[in-house]
This record gives C-alpha cells, structure tokens and sequence, in this order.
C-alpha cells in the first residue's frame, strides 16, 4: 500500500482551502451551512477548528425563513443550486432588524454558475452578496476511496441527462493528474464514462499539467483508470449486499461515512467524531448520534470488508480476548506490571467501546437479517442471479407484494429479475405493475416509467440478457464460497461475484490469464512482474459489447517534454476504478479483496458517491413520493 | 585615456553628496515649457502635454485649431497625439500604474488613454465621477498611481479607488466614492493626496490647506491638525509618505519652507527661500527621494537639504520637475536630467579619498589593467573584506547610469573575485542581466530612463508590459526570453496591435493569413488564448477574424461568452455543448430564453440531446410552465402527463387534484405507447371519485389518495366491510392480497369474532400461517394458537414454539413428526428455557417409544 497516491492530500487542500476562504472575511462570522453539505462537509475539517480558530461563532443550517440573529458577517455555504440561492435572496432582504448591517458571503461549492448568479440577480441581491467558489473536489472517505459525496448522481446522469457530475469528476480528476502525473492509460463501459474520457482530453488541451516549474508531487504512480458507468452494471447494487459495512448501509443507512446510532451504543465515552455542527445550534436535537465509520476503528476496519456470515464469530473472538486482556490486572502484582496495565487501559476502553458499537449494529441487522421477508427476498435474488427455475421466483416475487413487502425490496427484485431474464413478458409485465400501483399507490406511474426508460423494467426481447452471456465466462455465480476464509471475491455476496469487479479483475490481470481465470485463487494469476501493462478489455470484448453503453480504450500521450518524468521501476502502479453513478460497499469490500490479491498493482476507488439499490430506487421517485415507499 | 572621475559631477550637500547627470538631449523641438501643462508619469515614464490655453498664445508659436495633447517619452520622442474633441475643458491630466493616460475634464468623466503608437486611433475608455460630479463640474484633481482624488465644484472631494481591471478592455471604471465633508466655504488653497498604500489609515488620506490650518480628510472624518502657519501654497508629501513639505508666502516676506512629520508632530526643517532663487514663490515642489525637496522657479532650481544646505542650477528656459523615488526628473526644453543623492555603494567606491575596500579594488582592477604589480599589493592589503568590496562594486555598478562606469566596475568585480575561493556568483550574474535590461530600456529610442531602484520596485513583468504597450514587441519578447518570463503578455499585446492594422477593407484571404500568423504564434501558449485576441477583432469591427480566430479557442468558457455577444448564437450552443461543462451550455441556454420567442428558443435545442436535457432539469426546478410548453411542442404526452401526476401529488383540493390526473389520462391516452399506463390513471380516477363518497359517508375520516390496498384497510377499520369487498372486486384485487390486508386490518381492530368469522368464511388463499404470524408479531398469542390446527402439519411444531405454548399441543401432532433431529434443532431455537426443558422432555418421551 506504500506507494498507493496519498489520498489525504485531498482532505488537506480541501481543508486548508476553506479555512482560507474563512479567513479572508475579517471579524466574527455566522456560517450558514445547507444541511446536504454538512456531511461531505464534516469529512474534510472539523466544526470545531472552524470554530476556535477561525472566527466562526454561529452556525445554523440554510432553511427558508429568518435567521434569528448573527453576527456582522454572515457566511452561506452551499451547492451551487437554485432552491438555495433563492433561499438565501430570501434572507437579507427581510430577516433581520439592520439587513445592512451585515455583510453578506456566498461560499459556492464547488463553483459558481450562471444559473446561480442569474437567480441572484433576478432577486436583485447579486451586487450586496460577496461570492467565492470553495473548490471542494474528490473527498478521501478512505486512503484507498475516494468521493465526490454528490446525492442522486445516478438519476442525474442517466434519467434527465445532467452531466454536471460528470463535469465535476473531470475536474477533479485533473487535479488527481496534476498531483500524480498523467494518466497513460484509460479504459471504459458507458456512454457518461465516454463523455469523462473525451472531457479529460479537452481539459488537457484547455490546462495543460505541467506548467515548466511544477512537478507533480508523485509518491504514487497512476498508470491507468478503468470508468465504469453504475448503469454498466445495475444487477449488483439491486442485489442485497452481505458485508457487514453493506448490510450496515442496507438496514440502517451510511451518509457520508457517517450511520445514525443510538446514543446507547456510544456510551459512555463520547463519539470519536461527531462531526456535523454540534446539535445545540439547532432547533432539532436528533436523537440518533452520528458516528464516524473508518478504518480508525480497528474493529470495524477488520469487520467492515467481511461476510456478515462471519461477524459474529469475530465479536465473539474480539470479547474474549478482551476479556483475557481485562483480566490481565489480576496477574498484574508489582506496581510497575499495574503501571503498565493502567498505560493500556485507554486502549482496552477504546477497542470495548468499539465492541459495544458493532455488537449493537450487528443485533439490529440480525433483527432484519431473521425475518421471514428478508430470507425471501435473499433466496429470490441468489435464484436470478444463478439463473434457476425463473418462474418459481416470479411467484416469490407476487408473494411479497401481497404481503405487503416495502416497495424498494419488491421493486429491487423485479428489476433484478428484469434485468437478468432480459425483460418480462408482456402481461406478466402489466400484472406487476398494476400489482405494484394498487398495493402502494398510483402515483408511482412515473417511477415506472422512469425505470422502463432506464432499461431496469422492461418487455422482454427475443436475445439473451447480456447478464446472462456474461454469467459463465466471467464466473459470475460461484458454487463454493468460503465466506471464513474467501479465496475469491464472490464471497462477498455469498457465491455471486459482482459483475463490476469481474470486469475491473478481467482488465488488471496480465495478459495471460485471460477471464475465465480471472477468478483463480490466491491471485496468483495477478501476481505478474511490477509494472506490467493493464490488459485491458481485450479477454472480456465479447462479453462487455452487449452491456449498455460504449466500451473504449484510450491513451493519453505525455508532452514531448524533456521534464517527464522517469518511469519509476521500484513502485507499483496504481489503477484507478472511477464509478460514475456510484459503488455500492460490497463492491469495495470485492475490489480491496482483489487488490490484495494482485500485489503487482494498487487499486484506488473513485466515485461520485457510495449508493445500494434502495438509496438508487429512491432517488428516482420525485421528492414528494419518497417518504411513502 | 584620461577620463574625468566618476565623482567629477558630484556636489556635496551636508555630509553626503548629490550629483545631477545628464541622461538625453531632447529629441523635441519644444522652445518653452511653461506654454504646457504637462504631467510626467514617475518610474521613468512619459510626459502628457497640452497647451496651456489660460497663457497668451505668442503668434505663429502654435497652430492654432482644436487642441492636442501630445504624449513624450523622457527622451522627448513623440509616442503619440491625442486630439482632443470634446468640448468640455480638461481639468487634469495623469498617469495610471499601467501608464495609461487620465484626463479628466470639468464635467466629472474621465478617460483613460492607453498608450499606443502606430497609425492606429488612440484607444480610450471613458468613465464618470458620478451624477454629483456632474451637476456641480471638477475644479481639480490630484491623480495618482492607484487612484484619484477630485475636488468637485460644491467642494466636496470624491474618490476613484482604481480604475479597472487592465487597460485597454473595456469594463467598468474604477468605485467611486464620496469623501467625508471638509466643511469647506471656499476653494482651499491648496491639498495633496496620500495614497492608500503610503496613508496610516491604509485608506486615501486628503491634505487640506484651509486657512493657517491644515485639515486631514478621510472617507469617513475630517481633523484640524491645528496647524498656525498657513496659508499654504503647497503640500507635498514624500514618496513614502512619511514627510510632508509645505510652502507658505506670508505677506511681506519672503517664502517659506516647512518639512514636517506627516502627522504634524515633528517638525524637520523651516527654510527661508528667499534670496535663494528668483522673486516671489516658486512654482513646483518636489521631493527628491525621501530626504531633500527641489523648488523650481521658472529657469532655478534649488534643491533644500535636511539641514538647510542647498544646491542651486540655473537655467536659460522653463523647467518641469518629475518627482522619483530616489531622485528627481528635471525637464528642459533641452534635456531630460536626474538629480539623486549618489548611492552609499557609489559613495564607497568613488568618493575622493575613500580608503573603502571597494574603493582599493576599484583601484586595483584600474591598475592590473595598466599591468602594475600594485594590483596585487592592493588585493592582499584587503584580503579578508574582499567579499564585501566584490559585492559594493556589483552594487554600484548596477546604480550607474553610464556604461563605461558600469562595465568598470563589473570588470573590478570579476578582478576581485578571482582572488576568493568561494564566491556565490548569483549577485553578479544578476546585476549583469538587470542592467542589460536597464540600458536596453534606457536606449534613446526608447527613452525610459530607469534607475535600478525604481527596476526592483516592480517585478520585471511591470517593465515588460510598459514596453510592450510602447509596441516594443521585439525588444519585449527578447526580455522575456532573457528573463525566462512567459512572452504571453507580448504576443497578445501584438496580436491586438497587429488586427487593429487590418482596414475595414481586408478581404477574406488577408484575414486567413492573419490569423494563421496569429495562431501560430500563440499555439503553445498557456496564458494567453485565441479568444483575447478575438475579443479584440471584434471590437474593432472585424467579425470575420474573430469567429476565425474563436474556432482556434480551446477553453469554452473564454469561446462561448463573445460568440454569444457576437450573437452567433447557434455556434455557442454548439461549442458549449462540446466544452463538456453544463454551466456553458446553461449560459448559453439563459441567453437564448431571454432573447428569442419560446418557440425559437426550443428550436436552438432540437436534435442536441444534451441541451435539451439540460434545458429539462433547469426548467423542471425553476419554470414548469416552460416544461409544459417545451412537452408540448415536442409532442411528449408521457412527459406531460408524468409532469401532470406529479403536480397532483402537491395539490390539497380535491376537485384541482381530480382535474391535474384526467390531464394525465388524456395525454396518457394520446400516446399509442402508453396506454396501459392510461388504464392506470383512469383506475386512479374511479378510485379517487370512489373515495370521495366515501369521505361523505364516513365523516372525519380521510380516505382521498390511498392506494387500492390502503382503501380497503380503511374500509375495513372503519367498520365498512362492504366497501371493502366493493374495492375488491371493482378493482380486481386477488384474493391472496385481499385476504392478507383483510387479516391484518381484523388483527388491528383486535376484532376476533370477525377473525374468526372471516376465517371460516372459505379456505385460505394464504393458507393459515400468516394468521398465526401476524397475531404472534402482534402479541397476541393466545388467539394465534387456536389457528395453528388449521396449518400445515409439517409447520405446526415450529408455530407452537413461536407461540410459546405448552408442548402437550406439540406432542399431540408430534407422533407424525419426522424424527427427534428436528427437536433438537426447535430446542436451539427455543424463546425461553421452560420450553427448551419441555422439548428435552418430550425428545426423552420420543426416545423411550422408540421412534
């Protein structure tokens, strides 16, 4: 992992960019924060800093209405989109006592657009708000993923077409290269992954990297990224995931690294990080807490990545040993062994607590885990994927909406079923859907619509489904998984590996593999010589063309510079895997288990958020029908 | 070769010495100075002239006609002339950092010339000192490098803060502000500025010579500095701001000098100027450097020490005094002449008699080039400071103006360093690159006569630019390229120069060249782009050029806004669509809807995909009735009516909420593709008209939105277990899901006779497990057992468990029971211990008989 590009960098240009914003505004400010970046927000600074160091006084979120008081400055944080900017034109002009006795700045995330500074001015308040761009670009949730934490991305991209996403990523990915040198090598599967590609070119012609004097600050060599579309692939993130990080996220929701957790469960010691603005500043004092997932939790870190199979046994492991450690004391005699015992004693709390935690998280997914609704929808799903007596799971599928299942889990199976069988019948097509109307309400006609146009719902056509060609070449469905001791990534869905990673391991390992072994144990297939060309889609042609989307291969050529830089023999070079719409945590968990099987190559994840199928079906629904589902 | 001393010129003044040194005979055929009004820009920089029409005009002096002003290097070369149309009187004329030319006249607007030589029409901006300026006329204004200051007609003082962006574009003019009130009845006697950059308050500070007192102006206050000395006749504050000289005549005396701290506390010097110079006061004050102040009669010129000592020149014509920095300009009709204190390391080197260790270097290198052994006794009499004479000598080369001195004392240098082991050449090979660039730019023709200290004052580029806007592209880009500096600057100044060449005339192939010459140059720069350039052709008029030249910009951002404003609308939608960046596209997108009719505006976005969607999620959040519209002409009925269904969600009266959904029916129903979707919709009407007399029939309880499912559960709670099943067979609902909603809703209302009723009422769809599940998930145990005999034998075991009954139930269906392995696996699963005893108990039966 040394020579893995250092991801953190990001956090601190991040950090200290803001921070410099901040304190370009002279006195005491009020940070009027929209609630939707609190998170993304909370990853790269912490509220307290901004509070001690940087005159920031108060905080509120950005809500329609009065601010109840603030100081001379006042500071609007937000994304660059209208319903804030009309939010905040809304404030000067009515909210408080002297709205000239303020000053008023627009911090815009990540930049500003002409449709924001024409509403501005629409509302006549463009000239008295003060307006800079808080460049805030890939956030490093991990060493080895990174996020842009954008919401509903996959909806933007391929229902209504709004590529700013993809405009935002390609950014960022420029300052990736003008960071770690260029990137030689890009490979792809979707019409958006295209558009980033051809996008990365023309960037390049606009700004080229190396200005004479800059070097990049290269402690990792990046020879190659793999784009995949979410739409390339949509069976994985409708499939259940069964890591323990993915039920985490699927049973109890992960926002911006953060799950909302009873305060119980973090007692007593207060949260290692709560880092959205402290609650007593505002009106609404949650009552979960948020808590930080990383990979600072030791125990989570070991967990996260694992079949949920195996948690318990590993709590199980961990209590005992900790115990042991605890008990330790009693063999503790001279005062210098009690020292000693005392001096590990904050550990001991620490590791307890963390115990406490996923103790707690584990016994609330096992409560879903139990029912009968949730061991259904897992068989019908393992049934698709493995291609298995069709028809019975069509009934399955009935079944649970006569029960009433939630709408997500229904909807997530027959889009599954859909996308694996190629589509349904007809008629069969038209019960469904007026199954699904009657049961939780007409006024999801648009959502499926919106999934009939995103190819997720659809009639069946006279060819096989592309999953289904891809099934045995790319080993899809594995009988035999090890979920104690995984020698293959399809542990991470109990014997389905997913099609993504499958894709990605077909594209690292050398040329000699090929991708029906791509799956072979131990990696030693990827274990090839440092440096060796990524082979690209080569072995998997057949099998991609008929996924949606284009599937290129590309090159970026170096300046004919003399300061290029010399190919560095000792490092291994890294791939990055850029997700346009979303990766789910299953998939991470399979690539960092891919990663650690081809020690001849890095993988760093990029991606325009962390999604799961319900959080993707969710964000189709117009705002007004998501509560309901 | 005898060749006088360097100090030959000097004059002691006090402890020190000044020296005045010719720099350029005048190229101008100008007899008298004082007929001008002239203003001299600092660092080296131009003269501004103009006739000075209050003065007697000496026939066949002057031609006579429309008055000009005419713009000098130091050197007296002409760089340009200005004929001045407008009617309005000039008020004051000024230099700009960037050395652009500000008149200001008495109507309060104000120009600004760039400086530009060539055939070409002076480019200008003009701007105004605001309404007030206006009505009540500028009597004056002090202008600066950073800004200006205006005394208007109802004496009040504005303030211009800057000017604008760069010189030359267009943009607006600098923020004008209105001062604090002096409380002024009468025009002052005299006032000065204080730059922001030199004032305490880092704000613009006005001097205000009012009666014997001074008052000190700001944006916000106004203070008597309860001065007892005036009336004044002139403030002048010192370069850096820290000094001020003022100039008094009281009545039946003679004039007064008066150098003080700027804020009155410490006075410095008093100096009686008469008897010194002509009769009366003299005309121009000017400090030279931050320690002497130079007066300026007509034809004398005395320059006033700290101590009071001073200096005297006389000369046969009228005078104008440039103040620097580090010296003084002065200005005949002859000569271009720089007065200066003669710098320490000069001083050092070249003072009779110094003993100084540059000076013995100097002195050896002098003698090693006559071959005399001294050289060496010289060095090894300075060994160990022989770091520091190298060092004064390289110092004091850089401060000469004439290059036989400067290459002596460089060549000194070198001498000297032969003799160390360890010398950092750094200093030296950059005084020798600096003053290449010094005598380059001090050339004749070119005339700016910069001092070294006036060089450091501004990074190179500063110089550079000033170069390249005197069209000294050449000489430009060679220091560019000598300096390793980017040449974008110069070859988009040149790139502007050359286009503005082009007659209106040019045909077609004129432009291709042009452009192909353009572009070839700028090809592989990064900081200037096509679209600067292109800019430029089209404000002068050369549309063909600029779209040429647009079509080699890679930045869209840079492309897209001037084509719009070259209203090739089509093109900018298409390049912005290409740039990749939705935010152009919105740019270009905003523009077309403000400047077309709808129906033309949606016709830009036909067959472009992207802008289409991009229109869609703009108009989706920001103008549905657009949406509308957009669906409309495009024929999308399912868009229209998925937008209809969505707006119904919104809508809280029924009939409103009844009328959006048969809006969606309808254009559901004009899609031929969409037509189950309009059976849909027609479902949801009968239900919502349905649920309305529902709503009548049973007051207080709502039933308008719910779905089919939550219709009958409501029904059913609400005790109308006939309009339930009327839901039932209206909207086809099977039974499985019927009874499972049926079963649920009976369990809620805890209605057990119904449960009952209702099970017997035929066979199960759902057969009788989810009876047993549904009331044990409830809690309600005790009625779940009774359903279990209904189950299926081979689930029975396992529900009793669930329910927590006694075992005698499980043993009665047990006997048919596959074996024991299943009891074990129950007792695993047990809820409490009881039972877990009890199963063990009933595994110990099975065993004894055998099974």
């Amino acid at each position: 992992m040394d020579s893995l590009p250092d991801a953190t960098l990001f956090q601190l240009v991040s950090s200290s960019a803001l921070q410099g914003l901040l304190d370009k505004i002279v006195g005491p400010k009020t940070l009027v924060l929209s609630p939707s970046l609190a998170g993304p927000l909370g990853l790269v600074t912490e509220v307290g800093l901004l509070k001690n160091q940087h005159g920031v006084t108060k905080m509120f979120w950005l809500e329609p209405g009065a601010l109840s008081q603030a100081e001379r400055n006042i500071v609007y944080l937000c994304r660059p989109e209208v319903k804030w900017m009309k939010m905040i034109a809304g404030q000067p002009n009515r909210v408080l006592p002297a709205p000239n006795a303020h000053m008023y700045h627009l911090l815009v995330v990540p930049r500003m657009t002409t449709l924001c500074t024409s509403t501005l001015s629409e509302l006549g308040v463009l000239g008295s708000i003060d307006v800079q761009e808080f460049q805030l670009g890939l956030i490093p949730l991990e060493k080895d993923l990174l996020s842009l934490e954008y919401e509903d991305v996959y909806r933007k991209l391929f229902l209504e077409g709004d590529y700013a996403p993809v405009y935002d990523m390609g950014k960022a990915l420029m300052t990736i290269q003008r960071a770690f040198g260029l990137i030689p090598r890009i490979i792809g599967k979707g019409d958006q992954a295209k558009r980033l590609t051809d996008l990365l070119h023309r960037l390049r012609k606009e700004l080229p990297l190396a200005s004479p004097s800059s070097t990049p600050l290269a402690n990792g060599t990046i020879d190659s990224m793999i784009v995949l579309d979410r739409q390339a692939d949509m069976v994985t993130p409708l499939c259940t995931q069964l890591t323990y990080e993915g039920l985490v996220d699927e049973v109890i929701g992960i926002r911006n690294s953060h799950v909302d957790v009873d305060p119980n469960l973090l007692n007593p010691a207060p949260a290692a990080s709560t880092s959205t603005p402290s609650a007593s500043n505002f009106a609404a004092v949650p009552k979960k807490k948020k808590h930080l997932l990383s990979s600072s939790d030791s125990l989570f870190s070991e967990l996260r990545d694992k079949n949920f199979a195996v948690v318990g046994s590993i709590l199980n492991r961990t209590a005992r040993r900790l115990n042991d450690d605890y008990e330790r004391r009693h063999q503790a005699k001279t005062p210098a062994e009690l020292r000693q015992f005392v001096g590990q004693l904050g550990g001991l709390q620490n590791e307890h607590q963390s115990l406490r935690l996923h103790t707690g998280l584990t016994e609330q997914i096992m409560a879903v885990t139990a029912t009968d609704e949730f061991n259904t929808a897992l068989e019908v799903q393992q049934n698709l994927i493995a291609g298995v007596d069709l028809p019975a799971q069509e009934n399955s599928i009935r079944d649970l909406i006569n029960q009433e299942a939630p709408l997500r889990t229904v909807l997530r199976l027959l889009c599954l079923y859909s996308v694996i069988s190629g589509g349904l019948k007809p008629k069969v097509m038209e019960e469904f859907k007026r199954e699904i109307l009657q049961t939780y309400g007409f006024h999801h006609v648009p959502l499926l619509l919106s999934l009939h146009s995103l190819s997720l719902l659809t009639r069946s056509t006279p060819q096989k489904s592309p999953f289904s060609l891809a099934r045995k070449p790319l080993r899809l469905v594995v009988d035999d998984v090890d979920e104690q001791d995984p020698t293959d990534i399809s542990y991470v869905f109990s014997g389905y590996a997913p099609l993504s990673v499958r894709l990605v391991q077909a594209a690292i390992t050398p040329a000699s593999g090929g991708a029906g072994n791509g799956a072979r144990a131990n990696g030693s297939g990827g274990g090839g010589g440092n440096g060796s060309q990524l082979n690209g889609w080569k072995a998997v042609e057949e099998v991609l063309r008929p996924l949606p989307g284009l599937t290129f291969e590309d090159w970026q050529k170096e300046d004919e510079s003399p300061h290029s830089r010399p190919p560095a023999h000792h490092q291994v070079p890294t791939t990055i895997v850029c997700f346009l719409g979303g990766v789910t945590y299953a998939e991470i968990a399979a690539l960092r288990f891919l990663n650690k099987q081809t020690p001849g190559r890095n993988l760093l994840i990029v991606t325009t958020s962390c999604v799961q199928g319900s959080s993707l079906l969710t964000s189709l629904q117009p705002e007004a029908t998501r509560a309901s589902a | 070769m005898a060749q006088a001393p360097a100090s030959a010129s000097w004059e002691p003044l006090g402890e020190t010495f000044y020296r005045k040194q010719d720099i350029y005979s005048m190229q101008w055929s100008i007899s008298d100075l004082s007929d001008f009004i002239v203003a001299g820009a600092p660092w080296g920089g131009p003269l501004a002239m103009i006739r000075d029409d209050r003065k007697p005009v000496l026939l066949g002096r002057h031609a006579i006609g429309k008055p000009k002003i005419s713009v000098y290097s130091s050197a007296g070369g002409l760089l340009q002339t200005i004929s001045w149309d407008p009617p309005t009187r000039i008020v004051s004329l000024g230099w700009t950092h960037s050395e652009s030319l500000v008149v200001l006249t008495q109507d309060g607007t104000y120009r600004l010339y760039s400086l530009s030589t060539g055939s070409a029409p002076p480019s200008y901006t003009q701007h105004s000192l605001g309404p007030d300026a206006q009505e009540a006329g500028v009597i004056e204004a002090k202008i600066y490098e950073e800004g200006m200051v205006a005394l208007l007609g109802n004496l009040s003082f504005v303030e211009v803060k800057g000017w604008q962006k760069s010189s030359g574009e267009g943009g607006v003019g600098g923020k004008v502000t209105l001062l604090a009130s002096a409380g002024l009845n009468e025009p002052p006697s005299c006032w000065c500025v204080i730059p922001p950059e030199l004032s305490h308050t880092r704000g613009v500070e006005v001097l205000i010579g009012s009666g014997a007192t001074v008052l000190r102006l700001d944006e916000i206050d106004v203070q008597d500095q309860r001065i007892t000395r005036g009336p004044f006749l002139s403030i002048t504050p010192s370069p850096n701001g820290r000094f001020l000289s003022l100039l008094s005549h009281p009545s039946g005396s003679s004039p007064q000098l008066w150098v003080t701290s700027a804020d009155f506390t410490r006075s410095l010097s008093e100096f009686d100027l008469g008897g010194e110079g002509e009769v009366g006061a003299p005309g121009q004050v000017v400090w030279c450097g931050n320690n002497t102040v130079v007066v300026a009669w007509e034809r004398t010129v005395v320059m006033v020490g700290p101590f009071g000592e001073t200096l005297k020149y006389f000369y046969s014509d009228p005078v104008f005094l440039v103040g620097e920095t580090d010296g003084t300009r002065i200005i005949s009709n002859e000569a271009c002449e720089f007065l200066q204190i003669v710098p320490q390391s000069s001083q050092d080197v070249f003072r009779p008699g110094s003993a100084s260790p540059s000076a013995i270097l100097f002195e050896a290198a002098e003698l090693f080039e006559k071959r005399s052994p001294k050289a060496d006794e010289y060095i090894r009499n300075i060994k160990t400071e022989l770091v520091a004479a190298v060092d004064t000598c390289i110092d004091a080369a850089g401060r000469e103006l004439e290059v036989v001195w400067q290459k002596k004392l460089l060549r000194a240098a070198t001498f000297g360093k032969t003799f160390l082991d360890l010398y950092n050449p750094n200093d030296f090979v950059r005084m020798t690159q600096t003053l290449r660039v010094l005598n380059a730019a001090r050339f004749y023709e070119i005339g700016i006569p910069l001092t070294y200290d006036q060089y450091q004052a501004h990074p190179p580029s500063h110089l550079i630019a000033r170069l390249t806007s005197r069209s000294q592209h050449l000489l430009s880009l060679r220091i560019s390229s000598f300096l390793s500096l980017s040449p974008a600057p110069v070859l988009k100044h040149w790139a502007q120069s050359r286009i503005t060449t082009l007659t209106s005339t040019s045909t077609p192939s004129e432009e291709d060249s042009m452009c192909l010459s353009i572009v070839e140059k700028l090809k592989d720069q990064v900081d200037v782009s096509c679209a600067d350039v292109a800019q430029t052709a089209w404000s002068v008029g050369q549309t063909g050029l600029a779209t040429k030249l647009l079509d080699h910009e890679v930045r869209g951002e840079k492309q897209v806004p001037l084509l719009l404003s070259m209203k090739e609308d089509e093109v900018a939608l298409r390049k912005a669509i290409e740039s990749g960046d939705p935010n152009l596209v919105y740019t270009v997108l905003l523009h077309l809807k403000r400047s077309h009719a709808l129906g033309d505006f949606f016709r830009y976005v036909d067959n472009k995909p992207d802008a289409s969607s991009l229109l869609q999620v703009y108009a989706k959040e920001n103008d549905v009735e657009m949406l509308r519209d957009f669906y409309y002409q495009d024929d999308r009925r399912k868009e229209t009516a998925c937008l209809a269904l969505e707006e119904s969600l919104g809508v809280e009266d029924v009939a409103e909420r009844v009328a959006k959904v048969k809006a969606a029916a309808k254009s559901f129903g004009e899609d031929k593709d969409c037509s189950f979707e309009a059976k849909m919709i027609e479902d949801q009407l009968r239900l919502l008209t349905f649920q309305q007399s529902l709503e009548q029939e049973a007051s207080g309880k709502t039933f308008i939105g719910l779905s089919v499912n939550d219709t009958i559960r409501a029904c059913i709670l609400a005790g109308l277990s006939k309009k339930a099943d009327k839901v039932k067979s209206d909207f086809k609902v099977p039974d499985k899901r019927f009874w499972y909603i049926k079963l649920k809703s009976l369990i809620t209302l805890r209605d057990w006779e119904g449960l009952e009723a209702f099970a017997r009422s035929k066979k199960s769809p759902i057969g009788y497990e989810p009876w047993v599940e549904h009331l044990v998930s409830t809690g309600n145990h005790r009625q779940a057992v009774g359903f279990i005999a209904r189950c299926e034998t081979r689930n029975r075991v396992e529900l009793y468990v669930r329910t927590g009954s006694g075992c005698w139930r499980g043993r009665s269906v047990l006997g048919r029971r596959r074996g024991g392995s299943c009891c074990d696996d129950l007792k695993s699963r047990a809820p409490n211990a009881i039972i877990a005893a009890q199963l063990d108990q009933l595994i110990g039966e099975m065993d004894q008989a055998g099974m």
